[in-house]
Formats: C-alpha cells, structure tokens, sequence
C-alpha cells in the first residue's frame, strides 16, 4: 500500500478506522444503557418523580384558583378595606352554587388553613344556596350567616391569589401568613412543631448514641473472636435483623408494659412494689428502647467491616512500644475504626429521623414524630400540603448532614461493608 | 363505569354526600320512617345499626368503688389511672361535655357555640396526662385487659364481643355513650331494583334485629328492641344462647342518658375541631 503517514488508516470497506471503531463502541455503548434503563426508569418512576411530586405538592396552591376563577378576578379589584361589593358577593354564590360538591370540598379545605371557619361556611352555604334564587346575594347570605360579613374571613383569601406559596413550609415550624400576607406565629395553642421537630431530632440522636455504644463493643468481638464463636454470634445480630419489625415492636410491647414481663420481673423479685411499677410503655423512654434494638444491626454490620480490615498486628506493635491497653486502644484501634462509626451513626440517624410504626405503636402521647405526624395529616386532617412541606424539611434536613459530614469527614471515608 | 356493588354500608356523611351527589338511588322510606330512633340523614338511606363510642373497664381494677359515669372517666382524681382513648376527636368533644355537666341532650346546642368547643378542651385538659392513645379497635380490648390502663373508651360491640365470646369480665359505663348511625344504600343504575327489593327486605323490623344475633349493635327500628325483647335469649352461643339487651346502646335506659353523634354539626364544623384536636394532642 502507498499510503503517506498522515493519511487516516482505512478499513477493506474504505471507511476510516477511527470511524468504525466508534460505531461499533456507539453500539455497545446503546447496549449498555438498554441494559440499565430498566433501572434508570425504576427509579425515576418509584423515586425521582415521587419527590419531585412531593415538592410541588409542598408549593402548590392552585386548586382553589381553579374552583373560584370568576370570584379572584372580581377579587383582585376589592380595595380589601370595607366589605366587598354585591359583584364579588353574587360571584361567589353562583360558583359555590353552581360547583361539584367534591371540588368545593377541595377548595374549602385549602381555604379553612388560611381562615379556620371557612369549611364549614361553605359546607353550610353549598347547602343554603340551593333554596336561594334570586339577589340581593350580599343581603341574603349576611343574613343566613353572619360570618360572610366577616373582613377576616374576605381578606383570608387574599394569601391565596397566587399559584404557589410558602405558606405550607410557614406552617411546618408554626409560623403562618395573616390576612396582610405577613409573617406571623401561629396562635398559641396551635403551636407544635417546632416542638415535634426538636422531638424527632433528640430521638433520632439518642437512638444512634445507644446504637454506638451497645454496638461498639460488639463489632470488635465479631471482628476478633476466632471464626467458631464470631459467626454464632453474627447469626445472634441477624436473626433479629431479619425478623419483621413489626414482631420486634410487639414483642416489646409483651416486654415493657406495666403488667409486662421486665415489671413482672421486678415486683416478684421485690426490686420494685406492685404500686410502683415503671412506666416504660408509650412514651418516649419506649421508643428510645425499642428503635435502638431495631437499628442496632445497622451500626454493627459497618462498624464490623471496618473492624475487620483493621489488623490486630497494630494494636500488639502499640502495646509492644509500651502504651497501655487504654491508650493503645484511644491512639489505634479508634481512629482505625472512625470510618465504620461515621457510617453506622449516619446510616441510623437517617433511618431513625424518618420513622414512623414503632413510634405510632409504642411512643403513646410524648413519643409522636414528624413521620406520625405526615400519617396524621394524610389520613385525617387530609392536608396534603403540610404532609409535603414536612417531607421536603427532611428530604433538606438529611442533606445539609450529608453535606456538611462530606466536608468533615469526607465521603470517600465511609464503609457500608 | 364499571361498579361491582349492589348494596353499600354506609356511614352519615357518605350517604349525604352520595346521595346529594346520585350515586345512590333514592328509597320508599314509608315503611320505616316513623319507627326510627332519630330521622334519616338522607332520602336514600334504610335504618341498620348504631354503634357506639362507650366507657369500659376491667372489673378486677376496682375491687372497692366502681366508676359509673362519664364524670367518673373523667376524674382521675377520684378513680386514679390511665385511659385509653382514641386518636380523633369525635365523641370526645361530646363525652368531655357531658362529663362537665351538660345533659346529654343540650350537647349539641353548647357543642355550636365557640365557649362550648373551648369548654371541651378545658374538659380534656384535665385528663390529657393520663391517656394512651389507640387508633385501631381491638387496641382498647387490649390495653384494659393488659392493665395498661384502668378504663377505655372502646366501640361497644368489641366490648360485648369480648365479655359475651370471650368471656371478659368488662363492664360498661353507658352514662355518656355516643351513639353512631350506620345505615344501607343501593347503588343507583346498578341492579337498581334488586338491590332496593334487598333493603325493603333488610329495613324490616325482624330484619334489624338480626345483626344483634351476633354482634350487640343496635337495631335503629324502635320495634326491634321490642323483637329482641321478646326474643330473647337472643344472642346465639355455643352452649346455650344468652340475653343480648344488657349489651345494647339501643337499651331505652341507655338511650336517655347517651349522645346521639350528629353528622350534620360533624360535616359543618368537624375541620376545625379535628385540626385543634391535632394540636392538643401533640402540645
């Protein structure tokens, strides 16, 4: 072949190598994805749309604008000083009148977090207008309830002309928008949580504190008895570990109630008197107990597979240059191991912050947290909005750790095994 | 659409909207109408149970004096202990109301005022150290047996059903029971006139007795106490049948001194006292 250096290599078709080596790479690498992109539409499907759904959730506030359009363009011209003209008045009857019953359930919903009294305002009226036929509407509905000659009740709409709000994430730390869209406290006896929040927090971090401190020492003999006696005594940190949790949770009810097994225990062996039995059953004390034995596998399988790469020739070469046990074990052993805390706390404070059965079984009154209040609001109170927010904070919560524990410690250095 | 039900049961607020909305078919209440306990909540509904939110205990916990009324569950001075309750507000409003003196049959009228709600609470205050929380019916049945707690609040069908098959040794606080309407529709436009000649068939008076045969719900027919009455022993055992009137929230002495819950006051206003319920229970 007479061919100069520069010329580009030629396959026997006389296209350029070059080309056709990047087909056939184009080709594998289509094949590649198609072999991932069941995966890729899994999580997009069951992980990535539902939050981005969440968030939207967490902001929306169209489905009063929708119920109501007439009625926020009359609106927009109220002068929000003195009571609103008959125009606005008879807008709103017609659409009340006129609307699906199931909309205006939708629309009063929303309308009651801004003002609590609309619901049943609109519910009564959706009721009354059906016997009205003809105006003065204003008249007519001041009459049937006083509460439509309420200014707080007109200017309560207001905080909703917009499409979106923060109003929702105001109201996940007990602030809220008053009828001049500033910010302000909730009332009193509607405060919660910000109390809930420190509640969940304190859990979560005395659940991974208990978690480290039980599952320290037993990482460490899993990591250096001899393999007879290590493996029966990884089946006794597995067993649990794959038992449903609900059992678990039961089982512990049976263990901790009054008349359970450990007061039983106690009393027959005069510790305690019968009268003095401890409360160890719903409340916090229950679901500290009880979220610690269900997480503790989750310390110890990282903290073990850390441990298990640490060789036990260091902490001999630092006894054998004369430090003592205690010593060796601060100035080696630890440090050695800090990659498999780090993992195992946050592996835990992340499952624990977001729990919700066992505090919903066990945690009685003062051991409610932020998930067993989302349930509460998504099954009874139907505010999906506040369910959303709450959600978002800890979806935000979980990732200034994640960041700030990146900065720290570095995610490189973290073992899951 | 495709529906696969004939006949629906119903609670008060589903058979308002339902029927207000034509899912179900309008009925000849004639036959019923005057033999009811309270007025149907809608033109499409036959009478079936009431079911009732009621105060219990476990005979063992007191050996001296015994709890009788609802101002008892709510006096954990008096009767010292934990109750269980559950986790919503209705009933609740109305036993605390009762429990502070209010008759029974003036709840509603104190329940509409803003005084009466705030009233309640305070109500519940007193009690709100000593409670444990249950949202699912067998939960009380547990808690008391257990001992966890010395008095529940339960639905007095799980609380026969405990005493009458299970041999519980329970008894009943009636004073202050709320009373739940429970009621039967026919789905319009699906196998219409079979599912109406059914509930002509369900409504009659024998009919509404029969379901006390097994559970001690009561019958909502005023001539079906008389049924049970004469019927009795009327409840079916293994062994040999047993008196059923003891156990019914229908009893005419229990009537008179229990609430009957009121769905209309509950759709009107429920929102608000649900969301101040909420925060008093997390506070």
């Amino acid at each position: 072949m007479n061919q100069t250096a520069s010329a580009p290599i030629l396959t026997t078709d006389g296209i350029p190598l070059k080309v056709s080596l990047k087909k056939v790479e184009r080709k594998n690498k289509i094949r590649a994805f198609l072999l991932v992109l069941p995966l890729l539409a899994f999580i997009l499907v069951t992980f990535l749309v539902p939050i981005a759904d969440m968030l939207a959730r967490s902001i929306d506030d169209r489905h009063i604008n929708t119920v109501f359009p007439k009625t926020f363009e009359v609106y927009e011209k109220w002068d929000r000083k003195d009571l609103p003209s008959e125009e606005l008045y008879a807008t709103m009857f017609f659409e009340v009148k006129n609307s699906e019953g199931y909309q205006i359930g939708k629309a009063s919903t929303r309308m009651n977090y801004s003002k609590s009294g609309w619901k049943s305002l609109l519910k009564k009226s959706k009721r009354k207008f059906k016997k009205i036929e003809e105006g003065p509407y204003k008249e007519k509905m001041i009459e049937f309830d006083k509460r439509w000659a309420s200014l707080e009740y007109w200017k309560a709409l207001g905080v909703m002309v917009d499409p979106t709000t923060m109003g929702y994430y105001l109201n996940a730390v007990d602030l809220k928008f008053d009828s001049n869209k500033e910010i302000i406290r909730q009332k009193e006896n509607r405060r919660i949580y910000n109390h809930i929040w420190f509640k969940t927090f304190k859990v979560s971090f005395l659940v991974m504190f208990f978690c480290l401190i039980l599952g320290y020492p037993i990482s460490y003999l899993l990591a250096t008895l001899p393999l007879k006696y290590s493996n029966l005594l990884m089946i006794c940190v597995l067993l649990p570990f794959w038992t449903s949790l609900l059992v678990r949770t039961v089982a512990w009810m049976v263990m901790l109630q009054q008349k359970g097994v450990l007061n039983n225990l106690l009393v027959m062996s005069h510790i305690i008197g019968d009268e003095n039995r401890f409360q160890l059953m719903y409340n916090q004390t229950a679901v500290i107990i009880v979220m610690t034995q269900i997480l503790l596998p989750f310390m110890v399988l990282p903290l073990y597979s850390v441990m298990k790469t640490i060789p036990p020739t260091y902490m001999r070469a630092a006894l054998n240059l004369g430090a003592s046990p205690l010593h060796a074990f601060y100035r080696v052993y630890m440090p050695n191991s800090v990659p498999g805390i780090s993992a195992g706390c946050m592996l835990v404070f992340i499952i624990a912050i977001g729990y919700y059965i066992t505090p919903e079984l066990v945690g009685g009154k003062d051991g409610q947290m932020v998930g067993n209040w989302i349930a509460y609001h998504l099954k009874t109170t139907l505010n999906w909005g506040l369910c959303a927010s709450l959600g978002a904070i800890l979806l935000a919560v979980m990732t200034v750790l994640y960041w700030a524990y990146n900065k720290i410690v570095g995610i490189e250095n973290i073992k899951l095994g | 659409m495709n529906v696969a039900w004939d006949v629906v049961d119903v609670l008060p607020d589903q058979a308002i909207t339902g029927c207000d909305e034509g899912l179900f078919a309008k009925v000849d209440q004639s036959s019923f109408i005057d033999d009811l306990v309270v007025a149907p909540v809608s033109d499409c509904v036959v009478p079936q149970i009431f079911w009732a939110y009621t105060a219990f205990y476990d005979k063992a916990a007191f050996p001296g004096k015994k709890p009788k009324s609802m101002k008892d569950f709510f006096d954990v001075k008096k009767f010292p202990g934990k109750r269980g309750i559950h986790t919503w507000a209705n009933a609740l409003i109305e036993m605390a109301l009762v429990a502070d003196g209010v008759k029974a049959s003036k709840v509603y009228d104190v329940m509409s005022t803003p005084e009466g709600i705030d009233r309640a609470f305070a109500k519940l205050d007193t009690i709100k150290d000593h409670v444990v929380f249950w949202s699912a019916g067998s939960k009380p049945l547990e808690l008391v047996s257990s001992g966890e707690v010395v008095m529940a609040l339960a639905y007095n069908g799980r609380i026969g059903a405990a005493i009458l098959s299970e041999g519980k040794d329970f008894e009943y606080i009636w004073d202050g029971t709320v009373l739940e309407q429970e009621y039967l529709v026919a789905i319009k436009g699906v196998n219409e006139s079979e599912a109406l000649e059914f509930l002509a068939h369900a409504s009659s008076a024998v009919s509404n007795a029969e379901q006390a045969k097994y559970i001690p719900y009561g019958p909502m027919r005023k001539s079906s106490i008389n049924v049970i009455k004469k019927g009795e022993p009327w409840f079916i055992k293994e062994g040999g049948n047993i008196d059923i009137m003891p156990h019914m929230p229908t009893h005419p002495k229990v009537l008179k001194k229990a609430v009957i819950a009121d769905p209309f006051w509950w759709a009107d206003n429920g929102a608000e006292v649900h969301e101040r319920f909420g925060a008093w229970k997390g506070s």
